[in-house]
């Protein structure tokens, strides 16, 4: 990959901000959503999204920056997160992260690990990796929703890929520290 | 107290938040006396009692997710443990769902009240909701949770009194958390135990206005005992494990006429 440790320190505070966001989105969907099989898949999925912001945060503090930093991403692809989370209908939410946003987000620590030097920036490699491995069990999850909730569909048949294609056109998630404390400051 | 972002309800004259979504199977009541239970064990009972106790999973659920998305700026540790809360608590109710199953039960079959939501969410501040959702409310679950699942070892149901015992322990540590956090705020910024001291004193306050009194009759036609008002028999060692101090245990222990588990009928369990 060739980057610097801000560089590095950069992207993982960005999947760290990905991270929270996930795990608040899934809080602020439980009140809100009617099915108890759905608020309970959700809830058990907030600690895996914390889990994987601690790992990151404690990486972030061992790549000079500050313990559990975040960095906000690129305005297109908080966009995309955005737009996830406005989701209201219970399938839309579940679908949308699902088969929607994890996929690009998987292939994005993918092609992380890929690029990076493998021994010189091992840490990260094996949190991501343990990230990867929750995200199997995550799927399985998923992909057993509908026989616990068959009567659930999607109202918005193509809501999931569309939150696909939105990510995908996102090449660039990672911001410029500058960039992202003038947004901060603004909003 | 005040609940600016969400919606509001008056139940006997006292305003609480609104519900959270339920699925229409679901039958939501808003006092007491609109609940159905039976002091006994019958297996309505049972049934009952499992599907009041997965409903109250649920809104601690609900709960411990609002904190993390209301209070984005806590520390990052205590955001973990309510992270963790959430996940704890959705594999209870799940549990319990389950187990309401294999006992022929099914969701929506009783009228279910979200109290602890209505009041918890009330509160505008985390050390305010912590010492009332975790520190009053989850503490109390540790002594029912206590007392229960001796009941249902004596009615022989080893499996539900198994499941319960697991949750206890989990509860143990939501409480202990809590005690801990609260601790730390207070001293590093006295002006926190007044926030606490007046979501207690607000807690006080509702129940006074909505608890069922001494003869009124339930929606299964259970009368209200001076007996069944009094608070559940306190579970002294699961207090201590939660961190409540000696004090704090004895005012519990005075406020239940000094009625305990015995740390031996729990040991063999």
């Amino acid at each position: 990959m060739g980057e610097t440790i801000r560089q590095k320190a950069d992207r993982v505070g960005t999947f760290r901000y990905i991270s929270v966001f996930l795990m608040e989105t899934l809080a602020r969907w439980i009140p809100t959503t009617p099915e108890l099989e759905a608020k309970v898949f959700f809830g058990r999925q907030v600690w895996d999204f914390a889990q994987h912001a601690d790992w990151l945060g404690r990486r972030t503090g061992e790549l000079r920056s500050p313990m559990q930093w975040s960095l906000q991403p690129a305005d297109g692809y908080l966009r995309v997160l955005q737009t996830m989370a406005g989701a209201t209908g219970t399938m839309e939410r579940l679908a949308g992260l699902h088969d929607g946003l994890m996929p690009d987000l998987e292939a994005r620590y993918r092609d992380y690990i890929a690029r990076t030097d493998r021994l010189n920036d091992e840490p990260t490699v094996r949190i991501l990796e343990r990230i990867l491995f929750d995200f199997e069990r995550l799927r399985a999850d998923r992909a057993a929703f509908p026989a616990i909730r068959p009567d659930l569909t999607l109202a918005d048949a193509g809501w999931p890929a569309r939150i696909a294609a939105m990510a995908r056109a996102e090449t660039d998630y990672v911001s410029s520290r500058a960039a992202a404390r003038a947004a901060a400051t603004a909003s | 107290m005040s609940a600016p972002a969400d919606r509001t309800k008056t139940v006997n004259g006292v305003v609480l938040v609104a519900d959270p979504a339920r699925e229409p199977c679901f039958t939501v009541v808003q006092t007491d006396a609109e609940l159905q239970d039976w002091p006994d064990m019958s297996e309505i009972s049972r049934r009952e009692r499992l599907h009041r106790h997965m409903n109250n999973e649920t809104g601690a659920i609900e709960i411990a997710a609002r904190c993390l998305v209301d209070f984005p700026d806590a520390s990052w540790d205590l955001r973990m443990s309510l992270a963790r809360q959430v996940a704890d608590e959705s594999r209870h109710a799940s549990l319990l769902l389950r187990r309401l199953k294999e006992l022929d039960g099914e969701k929506g079959q009783f009228p279910v009240a979200n109290f602890e939501w209505g009041v918890t969410l009330m509160l505008d501040n985390l050390p305010g909701r912590l010492a009332v959702q975790n520190r009053t409310f989850e503490a109390g679950l540790i002594d029912i949770l206590g007392t229960m699942r001796n009941r249902w070892r004596e009615v022989g149901d080893h499996e539900t009194a198994d499941l319960l015992e697991g949750i206890l322990a989990d509860e143990v540590t939501h409480v202990r958390f809590a005690n801990r956090w609260i601790k730390r705020i207070t001293e590093e910024d006295p002006r926190n135990l007044l926030k606490v001291a007046m979501a207690v004193r607000y807690l006080g306050q509702v129940l006074a206005r909505l608890e069922p009194k001494v003869g009124e009759t339930n929606a299964a036609g259970s009368t209200w005992t001076e007996e069944r008002r009094l608070p559940p028999a306190v579970n002294i060692e699961d207090r201590r494990a939660a961190e409540f101090t000696e004090e704090e245990v004895a005012e519990v222990l005075r406020q239940a006429g000094f009625r305990s588990i015995l740390p031996s009928l729990a040991a063999g369990n």
